[in-house]
């Protein structure tokens, strides 16, 4: 009974805190099959966590505010989009570039409005509303503890995952989406344009990232500079390890989720440097990817 | 950039690179225009404000010094194919470095010890970098994405050192121990921190140009950069050549960072170096992967940023303006329409 006792809050919080995560990774895989490597994933959660926690204060409707969040971190996402497809920039550096404007815009904005570069504080924000499910779900032992009691973002999240692996796997839309990733000539012999679908990818991911950089400071009530701090790049790393599908990404997730989750309950208990706690889901990624690609290639010589 | 040079291509990238600069300095008499309450004032200092003084002037040298090495050990990997995404903990690696040469050697000659220290900077840098080209070789994992967590393993563990075993208690700020006074490097443009390692940069941009283009190394490192595959049946050991530009780039990285320390800080700040990582790749790509580009390059941005201290200092715009203007030049700098355009407008003259 003492191991549930300690692995119910563990993984509750675990399954909290791969959202962002499983979020801007499952945008980014969008550009990512459209042949598209973002890098901007980190600029555009920061963007979306500074204007949907803004616009949801000075709206006082969290609905609208997280909507107009999410549309302005589209336009970000556009201007990434557009200097990369239409003006023929390289992708890498432009994805830099949005990163670093989200970070020099917010704290500038956030200067002009709130007259302070530190932590911002929104007491009177309303708070995300947690998803009610029926009693007897969550009375189901273990399950019901870790998988019930979240924030409707949480929920929405996996409606997402499945959303995009139809769209992905069973549209024509998706399917597009993928023949550019593998063969742009393919897709211009049949009369399409291969930009138009890179383009729609990156507005995807403006969307998901806004959605997961918006979980990131509302429930804080707070806008902190950088609050992003490596999500994103942490999410780009997940569709890779994830092996490039909306399951593996899951799966990434919930990996990333764990051990920030252990670094949390570690922090507090065991007496190791702080610093190489948080440096633990670094070097977890890292044996990852390394096994992953020996088990790879020992499948391959056989 | 494939096939022969046409002089053309220079001409037409130096239009690209004009063109680019006007859209970021019109965006930022714009914004000034929008937020400031004295926007001429504002956009004096911003645009000639580092020239008002030695000490502005000095400064803003100086703050191009680590930018040269950093955009110097990117152009290096990207001119072979290699992505170095591990900048940012390179460069706070070699400042560890130092700090940890010179606090061991309290009383060494500070000629011999400063060299060591050096040393120290470059394999740890190239030492971190290296890594990730053995792990593409060995297991082919991704080195761009390993690079990068690497750095962010790197940035955490010397954090630790700084707040924890080189903590100096009767510093406020989080700092290591100052290094003792022989380590300091000479000053060059009093009061102003310019120092030395503005020559050493100049020495390792005509250096790093004379082995990419003269050496036979080099030579194989630019025919693997261009086709790797090519190279193979050329006789090239290829795989020789992932993990070079690496080593050679980080300890460029790391060079730079434990330079920061011996001539400007004298002590290891926490997050001293943070954004060299970064900005060396945007300044890499400005000079075109050209080494003797890269000094104009790092100019340019540390223009960028001095110009904005200088009016933040004497105003109400924030710091964060050079950060946008650094990212609409990032946004348009590849962009190679803005250069093919060019061209085409003078073939039709």
């Amino acid at each position: 009974m003492r191991n549930s006792q300690f692995a119910i809050p563990f993984l509750h919080s675990a399954i909290e805190i791969m959202t962002p995560f499983l979020l801007a990774a499952i945008g980014g895989l969008f550009t990512e099959l459209s042949g598209m490597l973002n890098i901007a994933l980190e600029g555009l959660m920061l963007a979306g966590a500074f204007f949907c926690v803004t616009f949801a204060a000075t709206t006082g409707n969290l609905f609208l505010g997280i909507l107009l969040g999410i549309l302005c971190t589209m336009l970000l996402s556009l201007l990434f989009g557009m200097t990369t497809i239409y003006l023929k920039a390289n992708v890498f550096i432009t994805g830099l570039a949005t990163n670093l404007f989200a970070s020099g815009f917010t704290v500038m904005l956030a200067f002009q409005l709130f007259g302070t570069k530190g932590v911002i504080q929104f007491p009177n924000i309303p708070r995300l509303p947690v998803l009610m499910v029926p009693d007897s779900l969550q009375r189901i032992p273990f399950v019901g503890d870790i998988l019930f009691g979240h924030n409707v973002i949480v929920y929405l999240s996996w409606l997402i995952v499945a959303i995009a692996t139809v769209v992905i796997y069973r549209t024509p839309f998706g399917m597009r989406l993928r023949g550019t990733g593998m063969n742009r000539q393919t897709i211009v012999s049949l009369g399409l344009s291969p930009g138009r679908y890179q383009l729609v990818g990156m507005l995807i991911s403006g969307f998901t990232c806004a959605l997961a950089g918006s979980m990131l400071t509302i429930q804080l009530a707070a806008f902190v500079p950088e609050i992003s701090a490596g999500r994103g790049w942490i999410a780009l790393v997940a569709i890779y390890l994830g092996n490039r599908t909306p399951a593996g990404i899951l799966v990434a997730s919930f990996i990333f989720g764990l051990s920030e989750s252990f670094s949390n309950y570690a922090q507090g208990t065991i007496r190791i440097p702080s610093d190489f706690i948080l440096a633990f889901p670094y070097l977890i990624t890292i044996v990852a990817m390394i096994l992953y690609s020996v088990w790879r290639q020992s499948r391959r010589g056989t | 950039m494939k096939g022969k040079k046409k002089p053309g291509d220079f001409l037409a990238s130096l239009t690209g690179l004009a063109i680019t600069l006007l859209i970021a300095f019109g965006l930022v008499v714009a914004l000034i225009l929008i937020l400031s309450k004295t926007p001429g004032k504002m956009i004096y200092y911003f645009f000639l404000g580092p020239f008002t003084n030695t000490y502005y002037l000095g400064n803003m040298l100086n703050a191009a010094v680590p930018l040269v090495f950093s955009g110097l050990g990117m152009a290096v990997a990207f001119k072979s194919s290699v992505f170095n995404l591990g900048g940012e903990g390179q460069v706070y690696a070699g400042g560890l470095a130092v700090t940890l040469v010179c606090l061991g050697l309290p009383s060494a000659n500070g000629f011999l010890g400063g060299l060591l220290a050096v040393m120290a900077a470059l394999l740890l840098g190239g030492g971190i970098a290296g890594l990730s080209g053995f792990f593409k070789v060995k297991w082919n994992v991704d080195e761009m994405i390993s690079s990068f967590l690497i750095s962010s393993i790197v940035l955490l563990v010397v954090n630790y050192f700084i707040t924890g075993p080189l903590d100096d208690p009767g510093n406020n700020m989080l700092a290591s121990l100052p290094l003792a006074h022989q380590y300091n490097l000479m000053k060059l443009f009093s009061p102003s921190k310019l120092n030395l390692s503005a020559l050493f940069a100049i020495a390792a941009s005509a250096l790093t140009f004379l082995f990419m283009s003269r050496s036979h190394i080099g030579y194989e490192m630019r025919m693997c950069g261009l086709n790797r595959e090519f190279s193979r049946y050329g006789g090239i050991k290829v795989s020789r050549y992932l993990v070079l530009p690496m080593i050679i780039g980080g300890a460029l990285h790391g060079l730079g960072g434990g330079l920061m320390v011996l001539g400007t800080y004298q002590v290891l700040y926490k997050g001293f170096s943070f954004g060299m990582g970064w900005n060396g790749i945007a300044v890499a790509l400005i000079a075109r992967n050209n080494p003797l580009g890269v000094v104009p390059a790092a100019l340019l941005f540390a223009y960028l940023d001095a110009g904005a201290k200088a009016a933040m200092l004497n105003g109400d715009i924030t710091f964060e303006i050079a950060s946008i203007a650094q990212s609409i030049i990032f946004f348009f700098i590849t962009a190679q329409i803005l250069s093919d355009l060019a061209r085409k407008t003078r073939r039709v003259k």
